[in-house]
């Protein structure tokens, strides 16, 4: 790997008054004195951030900001929506974080934050004072993007279930509630948007459910995009294993939706009018809304930051990572957002030390069921470039095309694995 | 030659009566970096995934001889063949190096 310009001088330097750690590092991680670092948000990114801050840097005082008492994890959600799961078992906690790796958890909201003071307050009406501030707040969903709905509409009748949770209960209980042959209908967003795949796997999973429980029904995808993530793997696994079920309309040919009416359960899309027994709206996404309080966003709502730290572009010792963020490249995943967040821990570790950090390298894996038995993926490793970051060339990609049902059924396989190894990763 | 250079001495100690987390960084170079990111399906010291292969302790050689043939497509693979493609020979020999001692 390329050199690094950390050096033992600078190092010992750099540690002042924890140099004795290195002679004696039982030291108890509460003689805080490598500085300060409060983290906003305990998801992917953030519970990630905060984590390898103390993995790397066992005696920054660490302090993780969020508001739920339980993280419920996007991923696996449509896993909920097709019956092979239950929402206990997405539902995670962050107390090893605090347990096992001396991580101050404070649960509130922050509802602004000084760049030039330092620090950031919380609803509650305390402030919580930094050397370096993680930024990971997620998304903001735009109701006003989608005329004619609203929260109110997402919350009774066109859920959104794209933050898992109540709504992703809604979703599923509307699924079942629904009638053999009924018309489900599902509006990604244009880009850039959380979870690219996300929308395509979900059309997969309802119609696992509908082919088991309600086959006469159908699936009708209004896309604002006239491609997707992975479209090759998706569309042949729907050939295969969901015949004459799913009608996917690219936003050229009129699937762009117009506009929806809550009440007359109708989808309005440019080539026309759609009644629809249950309706999701996946809306346009900005970055989550303390990150544009924060002044940390731009125009179009996410945060660019330099692709070698994610350091805010906007603000000084501060980094802004996982959906929030303008990643290049990277699509808003959970796996990206952790990748992120182990760049962002050395970094802040090694400024807090005033030596050069380790080199970048991202990465981000996907993967997406198109039955329980059928998984795809996609993969790629990233390094920071000029344009910001980018794949490395010639690696990566996704899953081939043509496969035997064993390497789908081992892709299965594996998206158990990955899915208990990241929260183990990320929580603890 | 980053795996001389010892930046932080780590090992996470926490108040008394915690438990002790098993994974340690004894430098954080450019290849300790780049190793977290096998944790997310591989696991770590402190955590063995179900479904994929452990890869930490494992022998340097055979961890770097698994890397080059899943790289040229020698070695059947789901998806590491795609990742390996993602660094130098030299990147995965120093990754296959820390994994087997870390
Ligand atoms: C249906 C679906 C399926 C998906 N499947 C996958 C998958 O298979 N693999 C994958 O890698 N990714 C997947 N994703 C994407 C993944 O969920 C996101 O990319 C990931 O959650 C982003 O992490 P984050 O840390 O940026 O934000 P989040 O995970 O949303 O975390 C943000 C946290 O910040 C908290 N917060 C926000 N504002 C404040 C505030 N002001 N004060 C305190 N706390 C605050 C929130 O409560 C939340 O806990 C999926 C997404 C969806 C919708």
């Amino acid at each position: 790997m390329t050199k690094t310009s950390f050096s033992r001088r600078n190092v010992l330097a750099g540690l002042g008054a924890t140099a004795g750690l290195l002679a004696a590092p039982h030291i108890a991680s509460a003689q805080a004195s490598a500085g300060r670092v409060v983290v906003i948000g305990g998801g992917f990114g953030g519970a990630t951030a905060a984590r390898y801050v103390k993995l790397f840097s066992p005696d920054t005082d660490v302090v993780l900001v969020e508001r739920d008492a339980t993280y419920i994890t996007c991923p696996f959600s449509n896993y909920v929506l097709a019956g092979i799961r239950d929402l206990n078992s997405i539902t995670h906690r962050r107390d090893p974080l605090r347990q096992r790796f001396g991580v101050r958890l404070v649960r509130g909201e922050a509802t602004a934050v000084d760049t030039n003071a330092r620090s950031v307050k919380l609803k509650d009406g305390a402030s919580l004072p930094y050397d370096r501030l993680v930024v990971a707040p997620g998304i903001e969903l735009n109701y006003a993007g989608v005329p004619g709905w609203s929260e109110q509409a997402a919350n009774t009748v066109m859920p959104h279930a794209w933050k898992a949770g109540p709504q992703t209960v809604l979703l599923r209980k509307q699924l079942e509630a629904m009638a053999d042959g009924g018309t489900v209908i599902i509006a990604p967003p244009a880009n850039p948007f959380r979870c690219p795949p996300g929308p395509y796997e979900r059309v997969s999973m309802i119609a696992w459910y509908l082919k088991n429980h309600k086959p006469k029904s159908k699936i009708l995808v209004l896309d604002a995009k006239d491609a997707f993530s992975k479209q090759g793997l998706f569309m042949a696994g729907w050939e295969s294993q969901y015949p004459g079920m799913i009608t996917w309309i690219a936003g050229k040919d009129g699937g762009k939706v117009e506009s929806v009416d809550p009440k007359g359960m109708t989808v309005t899309a440019g080539f026309g009018k759609e009644k629809g027994a249950v309706i999701n709206v996946i809306p346009p996404q900005t970055a989550g809304r303390i990150a544009l309080d924060a002044g940390l966003a731009e125009a179009n709502g996410w945060c660019a930051v330099d692709p070698a730290s994610f350091a805010s572009r906007k603000a000084q010792n501060v980094y802004v990572l996982g959906d929030a963020s303008i990643a290049g490249a990277m699509p808003k995943s959970g796996t990206a957002a952790n990748s992120q967040a182990k760049v962002v821990a050395a970094n802040i570790a090694a400024s807090l030390r005033g030596v050069t950090a380790p080199t970048a390298v991202y990465h981000n894996t996907c993967y997406s069921l198109v039955t329980p038995d059928y998984g795809i993926s996609v993969s790629d490793t990233y390094r920071p470039g000029p344009q910001g970051v980018a794949v490395v060339p010639n690696s990566g990609g996704v899953s081939p095309a043509r496969a035997e049902a064993a390497q789908r059924k081992a892709e299965a396989n594996y998206t158990m694995g990955w899915y208990a190894g990241i929260i183990a990763d990320t929580f603890g | 030659m980053p795996f001389r250079i010892h930046i932080l001495a780590v090992a996470l100690v926490l108040t008394a009566g915690s438990a002790v987390a098993q994974q340690r960084i004894a430098t954080l170079d450019d290849t300790a970096l780049a190793a977290q990111a096998c944790n997310v399906c591989h696991g770590s010291q402190s955590y063995l995934s179900p479904t994929m292969p452990p890869i930490r302790g494992v022998d340097a050689t055979t961890l770097y001889t698994a890397l080059i043939e899943l790289k040229t497509d020698k070695r059947p693979s789901t998806i590491m063949g795609r990742i390996s493609r993602g660094y130098s020979d030299e990147q995965l020999k120093a990754l296959a190096d820390y994994l087997s001692k870390n």
